[in-house]
C-alpha cells in the first residue's frame, strides 16, 4: 500500500470525471475502482492522523475527498468528538450545487436525519430542492451510528450505486475506526495524562509531605535552639542579677517569712562586719537590728504577716542599725516584699548614711551662715547711715535703701520706674552721664559726683555720690552701686561760710581800713597839732608889745611845713586809694611794700620798731589786687609790731624781705623779734577770732590768708631760730585761668618813696 | 635855752619854791619824739611866760640834770624807748613829784585812766588849743 504523507494539508485527490455519466467500459470501471481504493487506502491513512490533528480539519478533508470522489452535491458529517465528547457538524457543498441550492435549505432538511439523538434517523430518500430532486443517503458511523452520521446528497438518479456505497461504507468504517481509535487514543492519552497527573499529584503530595517534615524538623531545631538560648539568657540574667546584688554598694539583705536571713551581699558584709556564711539562716533582728528596736521590729513583722499592714514596707525610713563591733550607725532602709507565690520573703536595701548626715548638717550650718550673712548685708544695706542705691547699667533703679528713699521722697516702687538721671538736676546731667560712661568703659574704678537731685516734691537736695561698678557673678549681671550722702547741710553751710567770709572780708576791709584810718589819723594829727600850736604861738607873739615878728615868722614857717606834711600824707593816701574797686593788675610788690611802710613808718618808729628792708632787685611784676595785698602787708607789719610791743630786753627789729620764689612766684616775708608763737599754734593763728591781743578782733590773719589764697598763693608763719616769728606769703606772678585782657598793666601813677 | 623877755600877758608867776636859775621863771619841759611838737610847743610855753625846754626822749630828759628845776612836764605817751607812762613811773620811783600833763595823738581810755590814776595832772588829745593847754598847766601848778 502506498501511504501518502497526509499531513495537515490533507489529501487532495485529483479531479474525477463526472460520475453522472452512465457506466462505461468495465475496464474503465475497474480502473476507477482501483483508483478509488487507492484513494481510500490513503484515506485509511487518515485515521492515523485523526488523533493527532484537529478533528474538524480531518473531517473536512474526508468530506472534501468524498465529495470529489463521488461527485456529490453535498456531504454533511455530524459526529461526537471522541476527545471532548462534543458534537461536530460540518457541511460541504460542491461549487456547482451551491449555485443551484442555497446551503441553508440543505441544512434545514438534513436536521431531520440528525434529530435529537442521532440514533433514530431517516432512511435514504429523494428530496426535492427547488426544481431538483436530490438523493439523500445517510451513512452511519459506527455499528449503530453511535459514532455519528454522514449524510450525502447527490442529484444522480442511481445514487448511491454500488461503488458509491462501497466507497461510502469503507469511508464510514474507516472514519468510525479512526474515530474509535482517536477515541481510544484520546482515552489513552487521557488515562496517561490522568496517570501522569495522579503520579504528579502523588509526587507533589509526597514532596509536600516531605517539605512539611523538613519544616517540622527545622522548626524543632529552632525551638531547641531557642530553648537553649533562653536557658543561657536565664543563666546570664541570673548571674547578672547576682552580680548586681554582689557589686551593689548598697547593702542588700533578704529574709524569709520567719525573718531569717537568706541573702547578705558583700556590701552588707562590709558595712555590718559579718561574713555571709555566718549570718545566713540567723534572724535579722539579732544580727543588725539594735537591741532597743528589736521588740518593735518583731511586733511589726508579726503584724504584717497577720494583717498585711505594714508601716515600713516600700518606704524609705531612717533608723539605726547594729554593726558587728557593737556600733550603731544611721542607715536609710527600704524593705520590699519579693513577689512570689507561697510564703512571703522580703528584701531590704540599706545604706549607711553617716556621711550623708554629716554633710547634711554641714550644709544646714553653711546655709544658716549664708542666711545670717545675707541678713547682715541686708541689714547693712537697709540701716546704712547713708543712702545706697543699686541700678542696672542703664541707670534704672533695682534696689534702694530706706535712707535713699527718704532722701528723695520716693518709694522703692516709684524709684524702680526711674533712672538716676531722671532725678538729677539738669545742670549736673551732662557731667554725670560722662562720668558714668567712663566708669562703664572701665577707665575708672569709681567716680565721685557732687550734684543735686530733685526730690519728688520738687525740692533740691545736694548729695555726694560714690559710684562704682559691681562685677557680675554667674547668676547676677553687673550693676552700679551708689553710696549717696546728703550734703545739703554742708553745702548750705559752705555757702553760708562763703557768704560769711566775704562779709568778714568786707568787715575786715573796713576794719583794717579803720586801723589804717587810725594810722592815717595819727600821721595827720601830729602836723596838725603842730599847726595849731604854731598858729597860737604866732597870735600871742604878734599881740605882744612890741610884737615879736621874728618869732611869729618862725611859727608861720613851721606851720607851712607842717601843712606840707599833712599834704604829703593825703597825697600818699590818694595814691593808695585812688582805685574805686579792687581789680587785678600787674604790679611791683616792692613798690607796694614801700607805700605801705610809708604810711605806717612813723607809727612803727613810735613803737620803737626798727624797720629794715631787703627788697629783691630782680623781682618780677605780679598780677594781683594792689589794695588787698597792701592790706595784707599792713596787717603783717602791725602784727609784727604788736608782737614786739612787750619786749624790751632786746631791740625791736622788723625785717621786710621780698624775693623771687620758685616756679614763677614772688615771696614777701615779715620777720620780727617779738614774742613768737608755739609751733603747735602755727595753723591756729590763722583761724578767725584767734588773738593774743587784748584789743584785737583776731580776724586780720584769717582775712589776710583768704586774700593771699584768692591770689592762688599761700600765707604761713614760722618761728625764728632766735626770738620772734616770720610771716610770709608767696603768690604766683600770673594767675591761672586769666587772659591777658583781664589783667591791666597800669604803671601810670608815680612811685612815691617812703619817708 | 631861749628865754623870752617880758612877763606873760595877764599872768603872774611866782616860784613857790623859789627856784632860781631862770630869773624867777618856771621851767616847763616838753618830752616828745615828734619834731614839730618839740619845735612849736616851747615857743607857746614861752608866750605863756614859762622858761621852756624840749627833749626828744625820756632818757634824754632824765640825764639832762633839769629834773630839779622842772616845774611841769608836758609828756608824750608813745615814744621809742621809755614811754610817757614809764617815765611817770620812773619819776615816782625817784621821788620826784613833777606835775605831768600827757599829750597824745591816739585815744586810749585804758592808758588815760591809768596815767590819771598814777597822778597825772592832765591828759590832752592832739591837736589841742593853746587855751586848753594853759588851763591844764594852771591846774597842774595849782596842785603843787
Amino acid at each position: 500500500m502506498n501511504f501518502v504523507n497526509v499531513g495537515l494539508i490533507g489529501v487532495i485527490p485529483p479531479p474525477r470525471p463526472d460520475m453522472n455519466a452512465p457506466v462505461e467500459d468495465p475496464a474503465q470501471e475497474v480502473k476507477r475502482l482501483q483508483r478509488c481504493i487507492s484513494d481510500l487506502v490513503s484515506l485509511l491513512a487518515l485515521p492515523a492522523v485523526w488523533s493527532g490533528n484537529e478533528l474538524s480539519q480531518i473531517v473536512q478533508i474526508l468530506l472534501d475527498a468524498l465529495l470529489r470522489m463521488l461527485n456529490l452535491d453535498f456531504i454533511c458529517a455530524r459526529l461526537k468528538n471522541p476527545v471532548d465528547a462534543g458534537l461536530l457538524e460540518i457541511l460541504r457543498v460542491s461549487d456547482s450545487c451551491k449555485l443551484r441550492i442555497p446551503p441553508q435549505d440543505i441544512s434545514r432538511v438534513l436536521n431531520g436525519w440528525f434529530g435529537v439523538d442521532g440514533e433514530k434517523s431517516l432512511p435514504a430518500i429523494r428530496h426535492r430542492f427547488g426544481d431538483e430532486d436530490i438523493s439523500i443517503f445517510p451513512v452511519p458511523l459506527g455499528v449503530h451510528g453511535e459514532s455519528g452520521m454522514i449524510v450525502v446528497g447527490s442529484d444522480r438518479l442511481d445514487f448511491p450505486g454500488l461503488t458509491d456505497s462501497l466507497l461510502l461504507s469503507v469511508a464510514a468504517n474507516q472514519a468510525s475506526i479512526g474515530l474509535q481509535e482517536a477515541r481510544l487514543l484520546a482515552e489513552q492519552k487521557r488515562i496517561t495524562h490522568e496517570l501522569d497527573r495522579r503520579v504528579a499529584e502523588r509526587t507533589a503530595e509526597l514532596a509536600a509531605a516531605n517539605d512539611e517534615l523538613r519544616k517540622e524538623i527545622v522548626e524543632r531545631k529552632l525551638a531547641e535552639e531557642r530553648l537553649r538560648h533562653e536557658e543561657l539568657e536565664l543563666k546570664r540574667s541570673e548571674s547578672h542579677k547576682a552580680a548586681i546584688v554582689d557589686s551593689s554598694v548598697d547593702c542588700i539583705v533578704a529574709i524569709d517569712h520567719e525573718g531569717r536571713i537568706t541573702e547578705f551581699n558583700p556590701a552588707a558584709e562590709h558595712t555590718f562586719g559579718h561574713r555571709r556564711s555566718d549570718v545566713l539562716g540567723r534572724p535579722l533582728a539579732d544580727v543588725i537590728i539594735p537591741p532597743s528596736l528589736r521588740e518593735k521590729h518583731r511586733t511589726g513583722f508579726a503584724r504584717y504577716l497577720a494583717t498585711g499592714d505594714s508601716r515600713v514596707l516600700g518606704r524609705r525610713v531612717e533608723m539605726n542599725a547594729l554593726c558587728s563591733d557593737g556600733r550603731e550607725i544611721p542607715v536609710e532602709l527600704t524593705i520590699t516584699r519579693i513577689p512570689q507565690d507561697g510564703l512571703p520573703a522580703f528584701t531590704g536595701h540599706l545604706r549607711d548614711i553617716t556621711e550623708r548626715k554629716r554633710s547634711e548638717d554641714a550644709l544646714r550650718l553653711a546655709h544658716a551662715q549664708v542666711l545670717r550673712s545675707e541678713e547682715r548685708w541686708r541689714s547693712v544695706f537697709e540701716n546704712s547711715a547713708v543712702g545706697v542705691a543699686l541700678t542696672d547699667l542703664d541707670g534704672r533703679f533695682i534696689a534702694t535703701n530706706l535712707v535713699y528713699q527718704k532722701m528723695l521722697g520716693y518709694t522703692e516702687d516709684e524709684l524702680q520706674q526711674l533712672t538716676f538721671l531722671d532725678i538729677t538736676h539738669e545742670e549736673n546731667v551732662e557731667e554725670n552721664r560722662t562720668l558714668i560712661g567712663e566708669l562703664l568703659d572701665e577707665k575708672r574704678q569709681q567716680v565721685q559726683i557732687e550734684k543735686q537731685y530733685r526730690r519728688k516734691d520738687g525740692q533740691p537736695v545736694w548729695v555726694r555720690n560714690n559710684v562704682s561698678v559691681v562685677p557680675g557673678t554667674e547668676r547676677v549681671p553687673r550693676f552700679l552701686m551708689a553710696i549717696s550722702e546728703d550734703v545739703t547741710h554742708r553745702k548750705l553751710s559752705e555757702e553760708a561760710l562763703a557768704r560769711a567770709r566775704s562779709e568778714l572780708a568786707k568787715v575786715a576791709r573796713i576794719t583794717s581800713l579803720g586801723v589804717l584810718t587810725a594810722s592815717i589819723a595819727h600821721e595827720i594829727n601830729q602836723p596838725l597839732s603842730g599847726i595849731i600850736t604854731n598858729a597860737s604861738t604866732c597870735l600871742r607873739m604878734l599881740s605882744a608889745d612890741p610884737p615879736n615878728v621874728d618869732g611869729a615868722q618862725e611859727t608861720v614857717r613851721r606851720t607851712i611845713r607842717d601843712g606840707n606834711r599833712v599834704s604829703d600824707v593825703i597825697t600818699r593816701l590818694r595814691t593808695l586809694y585812688s582805685r574805686k574797686e579792687p581789680s587785678l593788675e600787674s604790679m611791683d610788690l616792692n613798690e607796694a611794700t614801700r607805700e605801705v611802710t610809708a604810711v605806717s613808718l612813723s607809727e612803727l618808729q613810735r613803737s620803737g620798731v626798727m624797720l629794715r628792708y631787703e627788697l629783691a632787685h630782680d623781682l618780677p611784676p605780679v598780677v594781683a589786687d594792689r589794695v588787698q595785698l597792701q592790706q595784707v602787708i599792713l596787717n603783717l607789719l602791725r602784727n609784727a609790731a604788736d608782737a614786739m610791743g612787750t619786749t624790751d630786753d632786746r631791740p625791736r627789729e622788723l625785717l621786710i624781705r621780698t624775693e623771687r620764689d620758685e616756679e614763677n612766684h614772688v615771696r614777701l616775708s615779715v620777720k620780727d623779734s617779738g614774742v613768737g608763737f608755739a609751733p603747735q599754734t602755727a595753723e591756729k593763728i590763722f583761724e578767725p577770732f584767734y588773738t593774743t591781743k587784748t584789743d584785737g578782733m583776731g580776724i586780720g590773719l584769717s582775712i589776710s590768708r583768704s586774700i593771699v589764697e584768692a591770689h592762688q598763693g599761700r600765707l604761713w608763719a614760722t618761728p625764728n631760730d632766735g626770738p620772734g616769728a616770720t610771716f610770709s606769703f608767696a603768690i604766683p606772678c600770673t594767675l591761672e585761668g586769666l587772659s591777658d585782657a583781664e589783667t591791666r598793666v597800669d604803671r601810670s601813677e608815680p612811685a612815691t618813696d617812703a619817708a | 635855752m631861749d628865754v623870752s623877755h617880758g612877763m606873760p600877758h595877764g599872768f603872774v608867776m611866782e616860784s613857790p619854791k623859789g627856784r632860781g636859775g631862770n630869773e624867777g621863771l618856771l621851767l616847763s619841759v616838753v618830752v616828745d619824739d615828734d619834731e614839730s611838737v618839740r619845735e612849736s610847743l616851747p615857743d607857746l610855753l614861752r608866750e605863756f611866760g614859762f622858761a621852756a625846754q624840749a627833749f626828744s626822749s625820756a632818757e634824754e630828759f632824765l640825764s639832762s640834770g633839769c629834773l630839779d628845776e622842772t616845774s611841769c612836764l608836758i609828756l608824750d605817751i608813745a615814744m621809742p624807748g621809755m614811754s610817757g607812762p614809764e617815765l611817770q613811773q620812773e619819776l615816782k620811783r625817784r621821788g620826784r613829784e613833777i606835775p605831768i600833763i600827757f599829750i597824745t595823738g591816739r585815744t586810749d581810755d585804758t592808758v588815760r585812766a591809768r596815767v590819771l590814776k598814777q597822778g597825772a595832772a592832765g591828759f590832752l588829745l592832739k591837736p589841742f588849743s593853746d587855751s586848753n593847754l594853759l588851763a591844764a598847766i594852771k591846774v597842774a601848778l595849782h596842785r603843787t
